[in-house]
């Protein structure tokens, strides 16, 4: 399938001491939502760093908005951003969240950001400071704030993480309504270690592994290119030379096989599924990681 | 629109196939525009490429056309062409009667009395 950019990226890199992220391409489509998944340190969060311009000491370019324009503060003005913690102060009130928000940016409606304070039901009373807040009202404050802006790309680190079950759904229908009101022109990018939970509203995935991108693309087309097999235990030993990734038991093996791969099992006794995101995610990142099983 | 996570048969295919039916029925007349694709994304709670698949395999069978910027509409559905696709599923569903019936062991002769006695219950 074929899509615009509202983020690309050419050979961008920023190195660590003991890390390096390296990516020759990036290509985020426009008017979808994408997820980035990968393990713990493969570098989700610097990679989210750098196209919200969190961090500027890298290599390489990123164009916003159809490959047009460079990051600047009209271009930041039209992407709201919810991090991992919070970064609004401790002792700010909802209040004072909202007072701030309104001088920080151009297109901020209050009325939206209290109708979304109700709708999420965050505690508003003057007494209760963004420090007393769980960790679940402190990202709905955040996503309050960001969706209380006129934008046209969210891009949003762990967003899922500090939810309650009730509320991820929640959050997966916010992005829905937010790429349905946009038509088109409005993109959320975010990261996730709740693949399951957010495979509903995933459009394109990003795999990152130790630094780089392993696999991408949209999700129907990715459900197409991998297989999920289960087999006999007599034919473990000829499929695990085949399969892309496979578990065996006494019982049998399950794994999944790329789909070009799947003549060669040809004469064994094998039941196919189509893979959901989770499994497809859960193979890329085993046969990418240097985790032993 | 009723969708079912767990049938093994793919979401997108389970929404062309009921929107086939409502547009060979004609319940979906000819012009109208089908919803956008974002919007029936958020009703159906889906992601917004799966519905994109769901139009995009409506399109390919001939069944609705994109018009840029504007969605997909309802194409004039010749009768012809109607009855060839009404026909294509009476053989599907005959086909799976067959193959259940082989699996269960009977006989040709079993399978066109039992399918001569459902016809009769039915008129």
């Amino acid at each position: 399938m074929e899509s615009k950019s509202v983020m690309k990226a050419v050979n961008l890199k920023k190195k660590f001491k003991g890390f390096e992220l390296s990516i020759p391409e990036l290509h985020i489509p426009k008017g979808y939502a994408t997820a980035l998944i990968g393990e713990n340190g493969a570098g989700k969060t610097t990679l989210l760093n750098l196209l919200t311009g969190i961090r500027l000491d890298y290599e390489g370019e990123i164009l916003y908005f159809d490959g047009q324009e460079k990051l600047s503060g009209s271009v930041q003005e039209r992407i709201g951003y919810t991090g991992p913690g919070s970064y609004f102060l401790p002792h700010w009130t909802v209040g004072q969240v909202e007072e701030i928000s309104e001088v920080l940016f151009d297109g901020f409606h209050r009325d939206r950001f209290q109708a979304v304070c109700e709708e999420l039901n965050i505690p508003t009373g003057v007494t209760k400071d963004v420090k007393k807040l769980s960790d679940g009202n402190r990202m709905k404050l955040m996503l309050a704030a960001v969706l209380a802006r006129d934008t046209d790309l969210l891009i949003l680190d762990e967003p899922a993480s500090p939810l309650d079950p009730l509320m991820r759904d929640k959050l997966c229908d916010i992005i829905r309504e937010y790429l349905e009101q946009g038509n088109g022109e409005r993109s959320v990018f975010f990261s996730t270690h709740n693949i399951a939970d957010m495979e509903n509203v995933t459009d394109y995935a990003v795999i990152m592994e130790n630094g780089t991108i392993v696999e991408q693309g949209f999700v129907e087309d990715l459900k197409e290119k991998y297989v999920s097999v289960k087999g006999e235990a007599a034919d473990a030993e000829r499929a695990e030379k085949i399969l892309y990734t496979m578990n065996r038991s006494a019982y049998g093996f399950e794994g999944i096989c790329l789909s070009e791969n799947m003549d060669k099992l040809a004469g064994m006794d094998i039941c196919v599924e189509t893979p959901t995101l989770f499994q497809i995610s859960v193979a890329v990142m085993k046969a990418n990681t240097s985790l032993k099983f | 629109m009723k969708l079912l996570q767990n049938s093994g048969i793919p979401i997108y295919q389970q929404i062309t196939d009921q929107l086939r039916a409502d547009i060979l029925a004609g319940r979906l007349k000819e012009g109208e525009y089908l919803p956008s694709i974002r919007s029936l994304a958020k009703d159906l709670k889906i992601s917004v490429i799966t519905t994109m698949k769901a139009y995009e395999q409506l399109e390919a069978e001939g069944l609705v056309t994109a018009a840029q910027g504007k969605g997909f509409y309802v194409n004039a559905q010749d009768s012809e062409m109607l009855r060839e696709q009404h026909l294509r599923r009476v053989e599907e569903a005959l086909l799976e009667a067959i193959h259940a019936a082989q699996v269960a062991g009977m006989t040709n002769a079993e399978l066109q009395e039992t399918l001569t006695a459902l016809l009769e219950c039915e008129v």
